[in-house]
Order: C-alpha cells, then structure tokens, then sequence
C-alpha cells in the first residue's frame, strides 16, 4: 500500500459499508416495483461507472466504448443460461472472465493509439459488435423464467432481493478500486494520465499498466452487465451494446467526480433516478428526455466544474488536512563513497548522432562521464543538449553510435528500461501531479524503479530528506514554489536508486539564493557518490558546481575539460558571442 | 451467379460508389475543416448532418418555404440552403461551447483540450439527438422527390447488363461536387480562405500577421457545420431518417478524415469517396447487418495501420 | 516611438523579466542582446501581445500597447519576425508574404511592396510557388522577414533570426537587415549573436536574468569586457 493509505483506506471502507446498510435498509421499504427497479440499477449502472473511473479516470485513458465489456457480460450470462442452462450465479462470474479476454483482444492493438483515436476506436468496438449480434440473430434475447428454483437461477420474486445483489456487486467493485487507488497501481494509473512520458522516465512501464487497468475495468462492467441482463430479464444488441450504454459510466463518472471512489457513486445515483422519473412522468410527450438531461448535465459539468462534484465540493467545504509528519528514514545515509572523483568511467558515449530530416541534431557526439563526477554540459541555444539526453535516456532513438553504463548498452531500449538500469532523468519543464502530496510524487520514482513497497517508501522518504523537502512531505504538489517543484523531480529521480542522474536546467528561472539551495543539494549528493551529467544555462552557478565541461554547438562537441579552461577557449567564446566578437577585441 | 448479372451487380455498385462517395466526401469535408484545420475532435457532427436532413425537410415539405420550387429543383435548393442555417447554429455553438474548450485557450496543455471537446461534444450530441426526437417526432421522414425513383439506364454493356443511374443521386452527387470546388476556390484563392489556412498551420505566428484566429476557427467550425448539413440535405433526398441517423454516419466521417489525412481538406473528399465505395461494394459480398460493421472495421484498420492517411502530414500514434 | 517602461513578467511562477524599460525612436537600429535565459524572447512576446505582463507599460506612438490584443497590433504597423521562424509551412511562398500583408497597410500597396520584398531576396520570388516548409532554415528565415515587411510597418520586430543557421547564411541574413534599416525601417533586433547584432545597430541592451545590465550606444557596448563576462557567467569575480 502507498504511504499514509492505511487509515484512508479504513474510512473509505467504513463509509461504504454504511452507505450499503443504509441504502439497503431504505430500499427494504420502498413498496412500489418501479421504484424497487431504480433502486437496483442505481448500484449496477454505479459499478459500470466505477469499472470506466479505473481506466478512464485515474488511468486517463478515455474510453467511449465500455459497452463492449458491459455487453460481453450481459450476453454471456444470458446465452450461458439459455443454452446450458447455467445458473447466472456462475454466469456472471464467466461473463468476468469473459470481460477480461475481450479486454486483452481489444487492448492489444488499441493501446498503440493515443487521445482522441483511442476514444474514438474504442467506440467502434461495441458499435461493430453490435451489428455481428444483429446479424448472428441475437436480436432479442429472453431469459428464460425458472419458477421452480428461482433463487438458484437468481430470480426473484421479490424485487429487493435484486437490490441486494446489485449493492454487494458495488461494493466488491468499489473496494477493488480502492484498492487499486491506494496501491502503486493506482498511482501509476494516475502518473501515467498526468504525463505518460515523464511517467515512463520514472520507470513505469505505460502499456502494462494500462493493459492491467483495462481488464480490472473490462470485469467489472461485465459483471454490472451479466447483472443487469439478469435484473431486466431480456437483452437486445442495443440495451447492451449501444452508445447510450457507452455514454452511462462516462457521464455518471464525470459528473460525479473523475479518479475518486465516490464520483461514479454519486452520479449514478443522481442522474439514473432523475432520468428515470423524467421517463416515467414526461417520456410520454418528451421522449428521449433521458438523454437531453445527460447531454446537458455532462455539458454543465465539464464547463463549471470540470473535476466533477466530488472534487468540487471537497475543495469548496473542507480543509485540507494538515500533513502528516513524515517519518525518519530507517536507515542512515549509505555509507561514504570515496568524495573525490575517480578517472572510472561509468557512462561512456561514442560517436553518437540524432538527424530530423536534414537536420543534424546531435554529430557524432562523444565524451565520457566519470563515476562521482558531476559533468556539465553546456551550449548555445538549440546546440542539441536536450536532445542528446533524450538519446541517452530512450525517448528518442539513436541514429548511429554507441552509449554504454558501466559497461551494458543504453541504446535500443524503452524509458521505463533504461530507468531500470539506474538512470535517472528530470525534465526541462516540471510536471507534478498538482492534487498529490509530494509523498507520492516522488515515490513514482521508486515504484518505477522496481522497488517493493517497503523499500520504496524508504527510498522516498531518503530522498526528501537529501532534498531537504522532508517538512513539506504531505503537501498537494500544486502547492509547492518553483524551488520545491525542482527539487521535487530531482527527489523523484532519486527515489529510483540511480548510478547517474540527468539533469535538464534544473536551476532554470530560480533566483540567487534558491540557486545556491539547488547547488547545496547537488554537492551533498556528488559527495554521496553520485554521479551527475547536468545541462544549464546558467553559468556562473556551473561554474561552482561542475567538474568538468563538455561543450556542444550545433550538435557536435565542441571542447571539453576544466571549466576554467573551457571558458577561456577561443572556439567555446566564438560560439557564445560570435567570430566578430573575439575579432574585435583582438583589434 | 452468371457473368453477366455479376458485371451488372459490379457496375452498379460502383456507380453508387462513385455517387454516394461524392456526397459522403462532400460530408467529410465539413469534418475534415474541424478536426483537421482546427484539431477539434467533434462527436457531434453526425448531428450536425441530421440538422441539414431535417432543414431541408422543413424548408422543402408542407407549408415549407420552397414549395413553390416544385419537387424536382426543390428539394436540392434545400439542401443548398440547409448550410447557412447550420452555420450560424454551428457558429453559436461554437461562440457558448465549444470555443471554451479549444482555440488559443486550451493550446498549450497536455491533450491540446481534446478529452474536454470530446466530453462537450457528446453532451450536444445527446442533446440533439434526444432533443431531436422531441421536435421532429420519432416517425422517419424523407424529403420526397420524384427523381429518387427514376434513373437513367447506361447500356446494354455486355449483354443485358445495364447501369441504372439513380436521378435524384447523380444531382445530389453533381451538387455535391459543386459545392466541394467552390470551398476549394474560396480556400485556394480568396484571402479569407489563405487566412483560415493559415491560422490552421500556426496559430501564434498567424496572430503576429494581425489575423484574429479565434475568429477564424469560429468560421472554420461554423463552415464545416454548414458544409456537413449541405451532403446532410442531399442525402435527405433519397434516405429516411429520423433524429439518430447521425450516429451511423459519425464512424463514416472519422474514416474518411483520417484516410484522407488529418489537415488535409481535399483528402478529406477522397477519403469519404473511398469509403463510400466500399460501402457500397461490400453490398455485393456482405449481408445488410454487417455492412455497417465493416465500415467500423474499416475505420480500425485505418486508424491502427495507417493513421496519416493518404495525403496527410502528421500521425498520432504511440 | 516605441517606449517600454518597468516591464515585468512572470509566469509559472518564474520571474522572466524585472523592472525592464528600452526605448527605440523612429528610424533607430536598436538591438537586445543576452546570454541564452536572459529573458529576450519574453520581451519580444510581451511587446507582440502573446505574453502579458504583470507590470510596466509599453507605449507605441503614444497608444497603450497592452490594452490591444495580439492581432490587433500587427495592425497598428508592427510586425514580428518570431524566433524560430514560424512560416507556415503548408502555403506557398508568395501566400506566405500575403499573409503578411493581412493588415490594410499592407494591402495598399501591394505590387510595390511585393517587388521591394524580392528585391531584397530575390530567391523567394524563384520559389514562389513552393511550399514554405520545403524551404531551407535560411531561406524560411528570409521568408519570414519578407512577411514582416509586407504590411510596410513603421517597426520592423525580430527575434533571433540567427539561431539554428549556419553562420555564412547568418551573415547574409543580417546583411539584409542593415540594408531594410538603411531604407529607413525602424528595427527592434533581439540576438544572442553578439559582435554581428550590436555593430549594425545605433543602441544596444543586455538582458541577463530579466535585467538589463548594460545599454548603450554600440562602441561603448562593444569595447566593454562585462558583455563577454555575462554570456560566460564571471561577473561574479
């Protein structure tokens, strides 16, 4: 479990098993069948709004196709028991199953896709199905009635049973969601929706998670629809299948709440009774008046208050809670590496070149970093620094040459890999996840790195204290002052147990005295053994901090060695200033 | 099934191939400057095509105002006048809704603003779709014209085998080609047309020029609302429908865009003649109910092999 | 004729500028030079409306600038030359420069000023027809100049028209400019290349970390050792 989810995670459960005694104990009164109907599909079309929350919510991942598992489920069920006469008890168990194949069937060629052309292709799915079901004669298919044993075949006479059945399928999906959402899965959910690349810098493999969140998602809506074929008593392609099903859990969830537990909850609960009143009571002369209300609901929803209620009203009525103070890292600083640099080289670059069209990125750069050295690279603009970090990092592939650590190849593999390997990247623009506590930004790192919970929240906690973030350790990220968001990627890079860290202009847009706070850091850390490979621009703070130089201009390397020399050199200033400059003085 | 009889089935489909393709690109078109000038993801433009359905309808049928245009020009003059309707409604919409969730406002964050168009999108889709049904009532209707029932017969080619050459189609299509030249002419060669091309390429150096970009993706939405309602009240002549038949065309547009290739207009009209095609061609294999399904299996393939299309410039794949 | 008055800029909670204030009068070169961060585009993008500040004015014959919108300037007879060049790639050469003369003083005189355009570069009447991203780096760089002078602006707006160029095609780039200056355009030049910027100019900035920390007329500007030290960070020592 993520830090500080413990007691999160007792009162969500608490809450919930409250609202389940309660709604069960409201609906053991409610006399009238029509109003016993509403009552049970308020918890199935909920569940189906919670299995969407997992990958479109937290995961980001918006699907406008999740009819294709809420269909699976519900044909499933009801064929199982036509033709095999299975009991729907284990029906919909198999329509689970069922879910969670169609989700690796559709999942594996849809996640190449990204935004809209996910959204988009994941609507054709259940449309296309849709129409093989028509076609196979599926038109309209009757569960068939067993009056002898109607509970074995889960039928009832008396309605509320159904609504006992529909609330204990919401909460065996709303504890699967809280349990996701307080596990690293859910926080790899959420890195991943915030930012997918700097996510796989970290080290989270994207495409697994995503896969994983999909057949979580594709299960539950196939149990919600197993569910509701059974509470309905017939299905057709379309009550299952259509776009007014695909639509349900995206409304319900974001006018609810998107990635909270509660958000689908509330949705459901407010929109399918409203809906289904205004049916009963002006469907005659308005039909259709059910999807007008959805359509204007979701319209004011994403306008006003684009999180959804949830988010909305917790901000607006209560107070954040103060942070919790953060424990003492459970070991001491690993012991002392030797401090001075050592002429080992741990990352070697040979010969590296990066074209775009025409254009030569990166020239047949080499030069080498040397365990426990702090390296900075330095350049004109556009001399193809950051591109050379991409390179070496796996968000762009090399053209030509080589790049070893210690000795293995960096070249060829993904991010999330090369994270493995022990490096660790920050990024030229910060990217946090505003709403999380700083805790969990930076723990990103560790899970990215393979850790095993224990050992990640150590390694976090170590790397907020080497930071010297520790105080600010349970603050929502969209609350920390540009410093603090610096050192908060250089935390997360960390957490990750690296041999290396790249550093992007880390130091951009500070001021004088914030500067000297990075550069404290950074001593610390080369003092601690680290290894640093560090771009800037601002050199007086390179100066001080820098062992060696290498200087590229127009993606070739142009000199390096000793600062001090590096900045006397002739070429270096001819970049920098111009060949008339040094001509002029020379005049 | 003799040789004969194949040719003619051939021949036939092809021609519908070639007729409703003009209309399905001359629809595309109007997605193609939305999603591929100003890079707004629209769920609703199947609505928009049922709006210039149900426009003409009106304007062309009972005490409609065209009535006195008699049913052979009639219905076709509605089609033509269905675009402006649809393109001041799809300018209002653009103005409340749609302007607050893309443009210059959402042009720097992570998804470009996409997730909240889709969202705002479908919120007016169901709207109309349901708000259709409302108003128009939930009987399909048809805007009549005797020219859907007769055609010109090509032929004998190779023995009894004749191209029946639907009327009321072949002027949709021949209205449908004029119109697609005309919005070529006003994009090519008319100012407004190089200033809309151009706060499409680059919206910020656009705006150094003094050209006022929001305006100009207010007019693009507006345009390929009115554009889509156009092929909307050319289809009137020979379709029924009712306030869902947009939902069917929606996977049809997004095929035909992205095959012609996002950013590209006119490929955008090559793109939905080749989808129509095969639409039309897959009658002679498939069964009714999955001939709509092949056009979604389509738009997959399409989307997963090759998502820059024919004559587009930039992909968005993983 | 343009007057910018204790300008600062933040965003995302980075203090881009603080407290800068120049001055260009009609028909003057005057140049912003500054090591990479400095903050140069920031102005540039401040005084073209793209960018909004948090304080400071900046007057344009005595209009207030910053109660125009961005399109609305160009229209007032500034034009820009944006860092990076920003044609647009998918219209031709010649729609490119028309695209420039969007405003109505451009469209005034159009066939003259068309004909003063390739003069100047006569490589963009040869690719005319062709489209703007086929072009190399420096002939899109040409490209967009042309486009800045189309609307026959009172102040011709460049921001680094050097970077990404190799420096033979740089040195030409910046020939044509002085050569515009001496048909009597007013220039607002921002560069990192120093020696080339300040000597075609009148007056001379330095911009390093959001100030200006030294300005003045070129000689002076050129001859002082503290330009060097700010591009190469020792004016600590």
């Amino acid at each position: 479990m993520r830090i500080g989810t413990a007691e999160k995670l007792r009162r969500d459960l608490t809450i919930l098993f409250g609202i389940a005694v309660i709604y069960l104990g409201v609906s053991w009164f409610v006399p009238n069948s029509y109003y016993q109907l509403i009552l049970t599909l308020v918890p199935i079309w909920a569940a189906f709004g919670v299995s969407w929350n997992i990958l479109s919510g937290y995961g980001g991942q918006l699907s406008f196709g999740h009819a294709s598992f809420f269909g699976v489920g519900g044909y499933c069920t009801t064929l199982a028991l036509v033709y095999w006469g299975l009991t729907p008890w284990l029906g919909i168990p198999l329509g689970v199953v069922m879910g969670a194949i169609a989700a690796i069937i559709i999942g594996t060629p849809t996640f190449r896709l990204r935004g809209h052309y996910f959204a988009l292709a994941m609507l054709a799915y259940p449309l296309a199905i849709l129409y093989f079901m028509e076609y196979f004669g599926f038109q309209e298919v009757s569960l068939p009635m067993h009056r002898e044993h109607p509970v074995f075949y889960l039928q009832f006479t008396d309605p509320r049973y159904y609504t006992l059945v529909a609330v204990f399928l919401l909460v065996v999906s709303v504890i699967t969601c809280s349990l996701v959402e307080n596990s690293r899965f859910g926080l790899a959910l959420l890195a991943i929706r915030q930012n997918e690349l700097a996510a796989e810098a970290a080290g989270i493999d994207a495409r697994t998670w995503k896969m994983r969140a999909l057949m979580v998602s594709g299960m539950i809506a196939a149990g919600a629809g197993g569910l509701y074929a059974c509470v309905q008593l017939v299905v057709t392609p379309d009550s299952v299948f259509g776009l007014l099903v695909s639509a349900q859990p995206v409304v319900m969830t974001l006018f609810g709440g998107v990635a909270s537990l509660w958000g689908p909850v509330i949705g459901a609960a407010v929109l399918v009774p409203l809906s289904k009143l205004l049916d009963a009571y002006a469907g005659d002369y308005l039909r259709g008046i059910q999807g007008v209300v959805y359509g204007a609901a979701v319209i004011a929803i994403i306008l006003a208050a684009p999180d959804g209620l949830f988010w909305t009203i917790r901000d607006r009525f209560f107070k954040p809670r103060l942070p919790a103070p953060l424990p003492a890292p459970s070991q001491v600083a690993n012991a002392a590496v030797a401090s001075e640099v050592t002429d080992a080289a741990l990352m070697i670059v040979g010969d590296l070149s990066k074209s775009f069209g025409g254009l030569r990125a990166v020239s047949n750069v080499s030069f080498t970093i040397n365990a426990g050295e702090i390296l900075g690279i330095i350049g004109p603009n556009g001399a193809g620094k950051t591109t050379l970090f991409n390179l070496l990092n796996g968000v762009l592939p090399a053209d030509g040459g080589t790049a070893t650590l210690a000795g293995v190849s960096m070249l060829g593999k993904k991010v999330h890999q090369v994270c493995h390997m022990g490096v660790g990247r920050t990024f030229q623009v910060v990217r946090s996840f505003p709403r999380l506590p700083l805790i969990d930004n930076v723990i990103v790192g560790a899970y990215g790195a393979g850790l095993s919970d224990q050992a990640a929240a150590d390694e976090a906690i170590r790397a907020l204290h080497r930071t010297g973030l520790a105080a600010q350790a349970g603050m929502p990220a969209g609350q920390l002052s540009n410093k603090q968001l610096r050192l908060m990627e250089l935390a997360r890079a960390l957490a990750g147990r690296p041999r290396l860290l790249l550093l992007d202009e880390t130091l951009a847009g500070l001021g004088r005295e914030e500067c000297d706070d990075v550069l404290n850091v950074l001593h610390r850390l080369r003092q601690e053994g680290m290894t640093i490979g560090i771009i800037e621009h601002t050199m007086h703070a390179m100066l001080r901090i820098a062992d060696r130089f290498v200087v590229l201009d127009h993606g070739a390397v142009l000199a390096s060695g000793k600062p001090r020399d590096v900045v006397e050199d002739r070429s270096v200033i001819e970049a920098y200033l111009g060949k008339k400059w040094l001509a002029k003085q020379h005049a | 099934m003799d040789l004969e009889a194949l040719i003619e089935s051939v021949l036939n489909a092809l021609t519908a191939g070639i007729t409703i393709g003009c209309i399905y690109g001359l629809m595309c078109i109007g997605l193609g400057l939305i999603f591929g000038i100003m890079k707004v993801v629209n769920f609703a433009q199947g609505e928009l095509l049922m709006l210039g359905m149900f426009a003409s309808f009106y304007l062309v049928t009972g005490g409609g105002v065209l009535a006195f245009l008699g049913p052979y020009i009639g219905p076709f003059v509605g089609a033509l006048l269905a675009g402006p309707i649809v393109f001041v409604f799809g300018a209002f919409l653009h103005k409340f809704l749609i302007s607050r969730v893309s443009g210059l406002r959402t042009a720097g964050s992570i998804d470009d603003g996409h997730f909240g168009q889709l969202i705002v999108t479908l919120g007016i889709s169901l709207i109309l779709q349901n708000g259709g049904m409302i108003v128009f009532g939930t009987i399909p209707v048809t805007v009549r014209t005797p020219l859907s029932s007769s055609a010109f017969l090509i032929g004998p080619i190779y023995g009894d085998a004749t191209i029946f050459l639907n009327k009321a189609k072949l002027v949709a299509c021949v209205v449908a080609i004029i119109t697609a030249l005309v919005l070529y002419f006003m994009l090519e060669f008319t100012r407004i047309g190089k200033a809309l091309r151009a706060a499409a390429d680059n919206p910020t150096a656009a705006t150094y020029m003094g050209i006022d970009v929001d305006k100009y993706y207010r007019m693009a939405f507006a345009l390929g609302s009115g554009i889509t309602a156009i092929a909307g009240g050319l289809m009137a002549t020979y379709l029924s429908f009712g306030s869902f038949v947009g939902f069917d065309y929606v996977i049809i547009m997004y095929s035909g865009v992205v095959l012609g290739g996002i950013g590209s207009i006119m490929g955008a009209f090559w793109g939905g003649m080749t989808v129509g095609m095969v639409q039309q061609m897959s009658t002679l294999v498939l069964p009714p109910q999955l001939q709509n399904a092949a056009i979604f299996i389509v738009f997959l393939l399409i989307v997963m092999l090759r998502p820059q299309g024919l004559f587009g410039r930039s992909a968005e794949r993983a | 004729m343009l007057e910018v008055a204790n300008l600062s800029v933040s965003y995302g909670g980075l203090r881009a500028l603080t407290d800068v204030s120049l001055s260009v009068s009609e028909g003057q070169f005057v140049t912003v030079v500054g090591p990479n961060g400095a903050g140069k585009s920031t102005l540039f993008k401040t005084i073209s409306g793209v960018v909004r500040p948090t304080e400071g004015t900046i007057t344009f014959q005595g209009e207030d600038l910053l109660a125009m919108s961005a399109a609305k300037r160009a229209h007032r007879g500034i034009a820009h030359v944006p860092e990076g060049r920003q044609v647009f790639k998918t219209l031709t050469v010649l729609e490119n420069l028309e695209m420039g003369a969007y405003p109505k003083a451009g469209r005034l005189h159009w066939s003259r000023t068309l004909e003063r355009i390739h003069t100047l570069f006569p490589i963009l009447a040869e690719r005319s027809r062709q489209m703007a991203g086929t072009l190399s780096g420096g002939e899109q760089q040409m490209v967009a100049i042309g486009r800045g002078l189309a609307c026959a602006p009172k102040l011709l707006m460049l921001d680094e028209p050097s970077m990404g160029l190799a420096p033979a095609v740089t040195d030409t780039i910046f020939e044509r400019i002085s050569q515009i200056h001496a048909d009597g355009v007013t220039i607002l030049l921002v560069e990192q290349r120093v020696a080339e910027a300040l000597e075609l100019s009148d007056h001379g900035y330095v911009l390093e970390t959001g100030h200006v920390v030294l300005q003045g007329p070129y000689e002076i500007l050129l001859a002082d050792d503290r330009v060097r030290k700010s591009y190469l960070g020792l004016t600590e020592e």
